[in-house]
């Protein structure tokens, strides 16, 4: 901690002598250029600060709206049966006017609780930035204080409701590593000017410390190669709240423009009711967007489209087949008449129809999860700011990811099957991730990383990085092929071991094989014992479930042998597409197969390597690599399957530090 | 690089892994086993002494496999080794496994010694980085004290930053 007096002192000036320290001199009281001290320097003593008061009453509409919801589906059903009784008796039954009144006083009842509750928890509810460390208390009762030292700091993220926004007010989440489930810590309701000021008050703060820190050390290590300029969160001279208009920042490149960007302007720049001035928190130096085309494959390729894409197709297929029944059942029925057979020339109108409305039903709801994904991806801007990778997404919803670089774990390349095709990818950004701290979205979904860019040409690839991480210049570029005798072993891996087709393929023969000793052979006796009156019926009968049996059969064995040819061909394009390499600064693995993910991380975010070989691999002389980063949640494992030995070991030292 | 560490652990750590397991598939024997030998206690169902007898088959076998087969094996196969500026361990015995562990990205290290430990005076080390730890198990305790002061020396140099 104890740098020269200039490195520390931006520390020291915004804060009070520390307490037991001994002064060692005097220090300069002109304010350093390199790093000025965070804006609010004024307060001497740390001010708690409140956040905005939508909390009370928008909790209280909330409230008030489901209350009422409740209410209404409570009541409805007791009124209509008063006014049933009431008709019965034809009197006048002054009971529906009581419930109505019971309904209205339990309404303000839990009004005035809830209001009670909001402002007694808005009272309790500040947050203050320490010297060290961000502090947030809560707790009406049973009181609570969060501490966050800035230097923990991972990411700083902003989300906003669409009444959020039209307030101008939104949800801070500040993500920290540490703890055992990386709880991310919930400041609700901050006016957008005071999330930015939180935002750049908390980087700045952090980028202070560590630069106080790490100055006896002279920044060692802290840049890899390629390094744009020390960090520079320059503070907004003079004014702090400047128009949003003003000084547009220098755009590298052509800025990509959709349909829904202008909508996403407006949306920002209204800034809501409390939202006041932006705020300005550093020059951007690298920006894009995304153009129409890539707004629609996004949404076009989003997995729920597809998976109802997939759905259709089976409901398609199944009725196809289920005709084809029909009508393989109509010529075995040649001799029970015209009745059935009318019966049967109707059905497969009937079956069409039902299974065109299935489909047609799916078609619109791909279309919505289209539309939505469109409007969740609607004013798409990535940039760079300073040290800080911002993305800010969302037509309706907002969401506002900051995250510094120092922080970004690893950058990943991934290409699903649908965006191989294409020859697109998803460009994220690896970082150690957080459990999200409130109650109101804890969807199971698990989100790693910070997209950066949902659907990219795989030819911009480098000059997106370029502008947006030029930290990861210099990535290797002559890679390592996996060894040879892997792809013996990822055609044995994937078709048996982990093959469904081959899995599905025994049990349809173990099924089968039941079916042809026990059952049918019961069948058969049956038929026989039964044999009396309508023998040529029951005989019929059977004849047709044959027939099904048979039919399914060969299209489940058909099913199979496509999924182990597919199996066979992922093992060929894995054992194609997966390399590895790495150079002084970066690691990069590829995992190829239909679709495809390469991982490109620095040296220095590994945290550490090791290889693994189970009995056949030491037969086949390779092994598995593995890098351990802190990415997501507890970490995550880059891995490689199948590197050739002496190539795995030569890699695992370069794990080892050098000297 | 191909040669393994060149640390083993101390031999008493076979008879604290004896220990252990012994202690834990006892433990899940009787979970498994003593409700179905109550059955067949209370209710003389035939079948269930039978599913008791199969759990004692199993229990022995465990024991046997864990006691006799696998603790000079693992042991043999337990490697570590502290270089100046990394930690080598190699261990496994179906799935081989050899890490490198930079000093660099150690966050903590401490010594631990449970009850069984503390009975043969050993003690543990566990080292740990923002991705997760290695615990290296048995160790003479004075050893493991001269480890864990050297492992935390040398990472003091460690990135408090992930």
């Amino acid at each position: 901690m104890a740098g020269s007096p200039t490195e520390s002192q931006p520390h020291t000036l915004q804060t009070p002598p520390p307490q037991g320290q001994p002064q060692q001199a005097p220090l300069p009281l002109q304010p350093q250029q390199a790093y000025p001290p965070p804006m609010d320097i004024l307060p001497v003593r740390p001010q708690k600060k409140h956040v905005h008061h939508s909390y009370i009453w928008l909790s209280l509409l909330q409230a008030a709206v489901a209350t009422l919801i409740g209410l209404v589906f409570t009541a409805v059903p007791l009124l209509l049966e008063e006014g049933a009784i009431e008709e019965v008796f034809g009197g006048t039954v002054p009971s529906s006017g009581l419930t109505v009144a019971g309904i209205a006083v339990v309404f303000v009842v839990i009004l005035g609780v809830t209001a009670l509750i909001a402002t007694l928890s808005y009272r309790n509810l500040s947050y203050e930035l320490g010297e060290e460390e961000f502090n947030l208390y809560s707790g009406i009762i049973s009181k609570k204080r969060v501490h966050v030292p800035y230097q923990r700091i991972q990411s700083v993220n902003q989300k906003a409701s669409l009444i959020q926004r039209l307030l101008g007010v939104c949800t801070v989440n500040i993500d920290t590593a540490g703890g055992a489930s990386n709880q991310a810590i919930t400041v609700p309701y901050l006016q957008n000017t005071e999330a930015e000021r939180l935002r750049y008050e908390l980087f700045a703060r952090k980028q202070a410390l560590l630069s106080a820190t790490a100055g006896v050390q002279t920044t060692s290590g802290s840049a890899s190669a390629g390094s744009p300029p020390a960090p520079n969160y320059l503070p907004p001279s003079g004014l702090p709240i400047l128009a949003a208009q003003a000084a547009p920042p220098a755009r590298s490149g052509l800025p990509e423009q959709n349909l829904l960007d202008a909508p996403a302007q407006v949306m920002t720049e209204l800034r809501g009711v409390f939202g006041n001035g932006a705020l300005d928190t550093g020059a951007v130096s690298f920006q894009y967007g995304m153009t129409n085309k890539e707004l629609f494959l996004t949404g076009l390729s989003n997995k729920t489209g597809f998976m109802l894409l997939i759905l259709s197709g089976i409901a398609t297929l199944t009725s196809t087949g289920a005709m084809l029944f029909q009508s393989a059942l109509i010529e075995v029925d040649y001799e029970r008449g015209l009745n059935l057979a009318a019966e049967l020339v109707s059905s497969p109108a009937a079956i069409g129809l039902v299974v065109g409305a299935v489909v047609a039903a799916l078609l619109v709801l791909w279309l919505i999860s289209i539309g939505s994904t469109c409007l969740s991806y609607g004013g798409f801007k990535a940039l760079r700011r300073g040290n800080r990778i911002e993305v800010e997404r969302g037509l309706l919803q907002h969401h506002f990811n900051g995250v510094d670089i120092d922080r970004v774990q690893s950058v990943i390349i991934k290409q699903s099957f649908i965006r191989r095709i294409f020859g697109y990818c998803e460009l994220s950004l690896a970082k150690i991730d957080a459990l999200a701290g409130n109650s109101s979205d804890q969807q199971p979904s698990r989100v790693i990383g910070l997209v950066v860019h949902p659907f990219l040409k795989i030819s911009r690839v480098p000059e997106i990085l370029a502008g947006l991480v030029p930290e990861f210049a210099g990535l290797p570029t002559t890679t390592r092929p996996v060894a040879k005798q892997a792809l013996r072993r990822a055609i044995i891996r994937r078709t048996i071991l982990t093959g469904g087709g081959f899995w599905l393929a025994l049990v349809l023969a173990a099924v089968s094989l039941c079916v042809a000793l026990f059952a049918l052979p019961a069948l058969e006796a049956a038929g026989a014992v039964g044999a009396t009156g309508e023998w040529g019926e029951t005989r019929q009968l059977i004849g047709a479930g044959e027939l099904y049996g048979t039919m399914a059969l060969l299209i489940l064995a058909a099913l199979c042998l496509i999924l182990m040819v597919l199996d066979v061909i992922g093992a060929v394009l894995w054992y194609r597409g997966s390399n590895y390499a790495y150079n002084r600064h970066f690691l990069q693995v590829t995992n190829g197969g239909f679709s495809r993910e390469c991982v490109c991380l620095p040296r220095r975010k590994i945290q550490y390597g090791f290889t693994k070989t189970n009995p056949f691999q030491r037969r086949a002389r390779v092994q598995t690599i593995n890098a351990r980063t802190a990415a997501g949640i507890g970490g995550t494992t880059v891995r490689l399957l199948d590197v050739q030995e002496a190539e795995a070991t030569e890699w695992l030292d370069w794990i080892k530090p050098r000297v | 690089m191909t040669e393994l560490p060149a640390h083993q652990l101390n031999p008493k750590i076979t008879w604290v892994w004896r220990i252990s397991d012994a202690l834990t598939i006892t433990l899940v024997f009787f979970l498994c086993a003593i409700p179905f030998f109550c059955v067949y206690a209370f209710e003389g169902e035939q079948w269930a002494l039978l599913v008791s007898a199969v759990c004692v088959a199993c229990y022995l076998l465990a024991l046997i496999i864990f006691l006799a087969v696998v603790p000079p094996i693992r042991f043999r196969r337990w490697r570590y080794e502290l270089t100046s500026d990394y930690l080598d361990i190699a261990r496994g015995i179906l799935w081989r496994k050899r890490f490198i562990i930079p000093f660099i990205r150690v966050q903590n290290t401490d010594t631990r010694q449970g009850p069984v430990l503390r009975a043969f005076n050993l003690a543990s080390v566990t080292v740990s980085t923002a991705a997760g730890r290695h615990e290296i198990p048995g160790l003479d305790t004075a050893v493991a004290e001269q480890l864990r002061n050297r492992a935390a020396e040398l990472a003091r140099i460690a990135q408090e930053d992930v």
